[in-house]
């Protein structure tokens, strides 16, 4: 069997021709750095011992900025902090009465310690499982594995601190004949068993690469990224295709089956000696050398109707081993570069998938420390994610200062003042449940039983709901914000949002009117501190009462509307 | 060409009775509606922003029983043809009132993309391309959306009345540009302010929320911020519009002249949308894969279409519009040239015609012949690349640019075709 899905006159996925086609060079004039492959330089790293990993990452992020302290933005105050820290490490903003704790604590060690405590949350493995299933899956609709199944998966593996490189290995291994795996097979399930696709998607996910132009040439401007990569790394798939076994899509695999590639550019040119052939090979990795067998030996179930073949020898199985090999840089730069753009709002690579030699990083020194730490402690996501939350880096306020008005914005490479990050379609669900406080009545009502788990499964029809509506394309993560009328419509006019603020049970308009109603700094102050995670100002005291006022006739649809107004502010979109 | 009743085309599947309900009785609303809103230079409505509607006719239309008669041969069947408005067209008599408006439209007779299969030739007709593994062009609908509608339009910028289609004809331009398809029942999800607020009320707390977002945004990064708070000012401007998408709305008198019926409604919907300042729409009338009866579903089915769509053009021309407006009738493709035994004519890519209108195109003529009694193109082959190509310049847009999907640039329509230069003014 010989799969070419490159026999075509044009390169089907450029629709152009060779000039014309291919990623714009990306700085160009940049000097190249250390290609992929080659050991990483740790001099620029060097670090005395005993330093934390944290206090490295600042000391590299300032030094590569002149006047660094002059124009990074201070560090953030204690509400931004924790807002921050909140929706970053669960996915939701604290409550008021845990803002208020928060805010009242005068321990100098206060921001450590909350990072340690909601690290330790039950809610912390189910926010990493969601920004791994947006890495993983990119919002593809459930085809052929359950999405509870599926997610279930991820939560059991981020509270089990599993390993990225056991994960990735386990995602790359299963084939969804076994049950108790099958969940992780929906990586491979859930694109259609397309071996193009799955090769595509191989390269973004786990080794910041995007081959989609090496399907059909060499990258015309990226020299690192040729055909043979492309081929190399689909060799491993190339023979594997969905079988539905008894009802049930898996993943079967042939014995026979080579890639065949010719470039498109020389077919046209009528310069090709012919197609080409490569055994599965990661970049410039080692070769995989495949046993031979005599003929009619290659199998131990040989192919027939409605039979599922089992090869002797399996190329897929072998995946998993070459894409998390320890020589393979690309897989620990990859993930270091992803928690890190989760965190700071853009990757030290940047784009995600462009990591190559005309594309350095922001920080070269960092991203080579960050990728050899992660690797060296294991590949565990939350001790990384920890460093990353302690460091100033990441506590920089969104906001300079009055007096750093003057200058220019810094670049958001410099990463000297906080991002905007507009919350991801799960957080969006679970901040308005939070803050009009209905996630509060639901955990009133399970009483004894609350548990994270019970808390999560009463309320996650919600989240999906949003994940369709706030998640963006599937298959296509959006790389600048993006917003829509249907959204905005969402929340100004849908009844679902009008009926959690309705007074209800102890949510939050319901909370407003239990208090004395002419204490309007209390009442502002639960205002603010439940939609915002932080006091208001004097001015905002102001303004509330003056909309009361306006308002007198109705204090229910006036709180309403102002818990309305603070939840669908700017302020709350963002991650700020 | 053949193709039996039971292949598997969703076109085939409709009774006689059932597509007098048409299709569209039990589209969903507003799935496909997604208005991303992108940083971009605020522009006012122009008079002279263009503007496209396409009439596209399922199942594939006979052009022998529309714009290319051949009556007297043996392939022409019982129909004559008849003059119109402009001089030496002739066209089918099953379509007397548009024959009165073709001193404003024009015709390609000479189609031939050698496709006959539903799915490939809608994608030609739709995209300017055939079918490639692992690549979807943005339709029509989506690239004109992207490219004509003005950047702070509240208004969807493609609208298929009756409903139809999905996100996945915007392709990589994004949701944005996907159709939104409108049912009788009225426009986009959640354009009503809720019972609970009075138009005074829902003003003060959206004066509130832009001012608490105003403040937020000082010392701070401004783009994403300015993104979320338009998309506030483009809800209300919608809701304040929401009349636009309100079947109810419409007149006796125009009733009258469209006709009562689904496809004379979805027309005069069609010409309210255009007038409101929509930047794209289509219209759907379904049942011409007439494998067998051809000549009786013809009569039928073009006797719906011929008053509507002729008002629809006579409407353009009377409000000044035509200059602006590119009137496209389509269907995926023709029926053959042969009458089947079951007095049917079937699939046929291979020499067929669309009719075409307003912005851009000539008035009143032909270009393209096929031979005597049409079963070939004898003048000026073109396929669905030179269409699009074509498409583009009577709307003022370079087809040769590019889009880019993430960087990669992807020519606007084929760069193998080039446009029908005859046919433009």
């Amino acid at each position: 069997m010989i799969r070419n899905p490159n026999s075509l006159r044009n390169c089907v996925l450029c629709a152009l021709v060779a000039s014309a086609c291919g990623l714009m060079r990306l700085q160009a004039d940049e000097p190249a750095v250390t290609p992929a492959g080659s050991p990483p330089q740790v001099g620029a790293a060097a670090t005395p011992a005993t330093e934390p990993l944290s206090v490295t990452i600042d000391r590299l992020i300032s030094s590569n900025l002149p006047d660094y302290e002059k124009l990074a933005a201070p560090i953030s105050n204690d509400a931004e902090f924790l807002r921050r820290i909140y929706l970053d490490l669960t996915g939701a903003p604290p409550t008021s009465k845990q803002a208020h704790e928060f805010l009242a604590d005068t321990s100098a060690v206060k921001r450590g310690a909350l990072i340690d405590r909601l690290l330790a949350s039950p809610e912390f493995p189910r926010q990493l499982a969601r920004v791994l299933d947006q890495i993983l899956m990119q919002r593809r609709p459930a085809q052929n594995v359950g999405l509870a199944e599926w997610k279930a998966y991820l939560h059991a593996s981020c509270a089990e601190q599993k390993p990225w490189n056991v994960l990735a290995s386990e995602i790359l291994s299963s084939d969804g004949i076994d049950a108790t795996t099958r969940p992780a097979s929906r990586f491979y399930l859930d694109r259609g068993g397309e071996v193009n696709q799955i090769t595509r998607d191989i390269g973004q996910v786990f080794m910041g690469v995007n081959l989609e132009c090496a399907q059909c040439h060499d990258h015309p401007h990226v020299d690192d990224w040729k055909q043979r990569h492309y081929y190399g790394l689909s060799a491993f798939l190339v023979r594997s295709s969905l079988f539905n076994e008894g009802g049930k899509q898996i993943l079967q695999e042939e014995a026979q089956g080579e890639v065949k590639f010719e470039s498109v550019f020389e077919i046209r040119d009528k310069v090709s000696t012919g197609p080409k052939t490569t055994l599965p090979r990661v970049f410039e990795g080692p070769v995989l050398l495949e046993p031979k067998f005599d003929f009619g030996q290659e199998y131990s179930r040989a192919p027939a109707k409605n039979v599922r073949p089992i090869p002797n020898f399996s190329r897929r199985q072998q995946l998993a081993d070459a894409v998390t090999d320890p020589n393979n840089r690309q897989f620990r730069r990859t993930i270091a570069n992803r928690l890190w753009a989760t965190m700071m709002g853009r990757g030290l690579v940047h784009p995600l998938e462009y990591d190559h030699s005309d594309n350095p990083p922001s920080h070269p020194a960092l991203m080579d420390l960050l990728a050899e730490n992660i690797a060296s402690r294991n590949y565990d996501l939350k001790g990384f994610i920890r460093e990353l939350a302690l460091t100033k880096t990441y506590q920089r306020s969104s906001q300079r200062s009055p007096d750093q008005l003057a200058a220019p914005m810094p670049e958001p490479e410099t990463f000297a003042v906080a991002p905007l990050r507009p919350l991801m379609a799960e957080q969006m669900a679970w901040s308005i449940l939070q803050a009009t406080g209905v996630s509060d009545n639901y955990r009133v009502n399970l009483g004894a039983n609350l548990t994270e788990a019970k808390f999560y499964e009463q309320l996650q029809g919600i989240e999906q709901h949003f994940v369709g509506l706030f998640g963006g394309e599937p298959g296509k993560p959006a790389k600048d914000f993006e917003t829509s009328i249907e959204q905005t419509l969402y929340l100004s006019n849908d009844p679902t949002i009008q009926g959690w603020l309705a007074p209800a049970g102890v949510n939050l308009t319901q909370r407003l009117l239990t208090l004395p109603q002419q204490d309007l700094p209390a009442i502002s102050n639960e205002l603010y501190l439940s939609c915002l995670t932080r006091p208001p100002t004097a001015e905002e005291v102001q303004e509330v009462t003056a909309y009361l006022s306006d308002r007198a006739d109705s204090r229910p649809a006036a709180y309403q509307e102002l818990i309305w107004a603070l939840v669908t502010s700017a302020e709350f979109r963002f991650n700020h | 060409m053949f193709c039996s009743y039971a292949c598997n085309s969703a076109e085939h599947s409709i009774t006689r009775r059932g597509f007098l309900q048409g299709l569209t009785a039990g589209a969903a609303g507003v799935a496909g509606f997604s208005g991303m809103v992108g940083p971009g230079a605020a522009a006012e409505l122009t008079s002279s922003q263009k503007h496209v509607v396409v009439f596209y006719l399922a199942g594939g239309v006979s052009q022998l029983e529309t714009w290319d008669p051949k009556p007297g041969t043996d392939t022409g069947g019982p129909f004559d043809q008849i003059q119109t408005s402009a001089p030496g067209i002739d066209i089918s008599e099953l379509l007397p009132h548009t024959a009165q408006q073709m001193h404003h439209l024009s015709v390609i007779r000479s189609i031939n993309h050698k496709e006959g299969d539903h799915g490939k030739g809608d994608y030609i007709m739709q995209t300017g391309r055939r079918q490639e593994p692992g690549f979807v062009y943005p339709y029509l609908g989506s690239a004109m959306a992207k490219q004509l509608s003005p950047a702070d339009s509240p208004l969807p910028g493609y609208i298929h009345v009756g409903g139809g289609g999905g996100k996945a004809e915007a392709a990589f331009l994004g949701p944005k540009y996907a159709p939104l398809g409108l049912a009788d029942g009225g426009g986009p999800a959640n354009l009503n302010r809720h019972a609970a607020l009075t138009e005074v009320t829902d003003l003060k707390r959206r004066e509130l929320r832009n001012k608490l977002s105003q403040r937020f945004a000082t010392g701070r990064r401004q783009a994403e911020t300015e993104v979320y708070n338009q998309s506030y000012d483009q809800a209300a401007k919608l809701m304040s519009k929401k009349d636009i998408f309100d079947f109810k709305r419409m007149t006796d008198l125009d009733l009258e002249r469209y006709g009562k019926h689904e496809f004379g409604r979805h027309c005069l919907m069609a010409r309210n949308l255009i007038e409101s300042g929509v930047t794209f729409v289509k219209v759907n009338h379904t049942n011409y894969d007439t494998h067998s009866e051809n000549f009786n579903f013809h009569l039928e089915q073009l006797g719906e279409f011929d008053r509507p769509f002729a008002a629809f053009v006579s409407d353009m021309a009377a409000r000044s519009m035509l200059d602006n407006v590119l009137i496209i009738v389509m269907s995926e493709f023709g029926r053959t040239p042969r009458i089947n035994p079951l007095a049917g004519r079937d699939h046929w890519g291979n020499a067929w015609s669309i009719c075409l209108g307003g912005a851009g195109i000539k008035r009143g003529v032909a270009v393209g012949k096929t031979n005597a009694n049409g079963t070939a193109v004898t003048d000026r082959e073109v396929d669905g690349g030179h269409l699009f190509h074509t498409y583009y310049r009577a709307v003022g847009l370079d087809p040769t640019k590019n889009f880019y999907d993430n960087q990669r640039p992807v020519a606007k329509a084929d760069p193998k075709a080039s446009a029908i230069t005859e046919i433009l003014s």
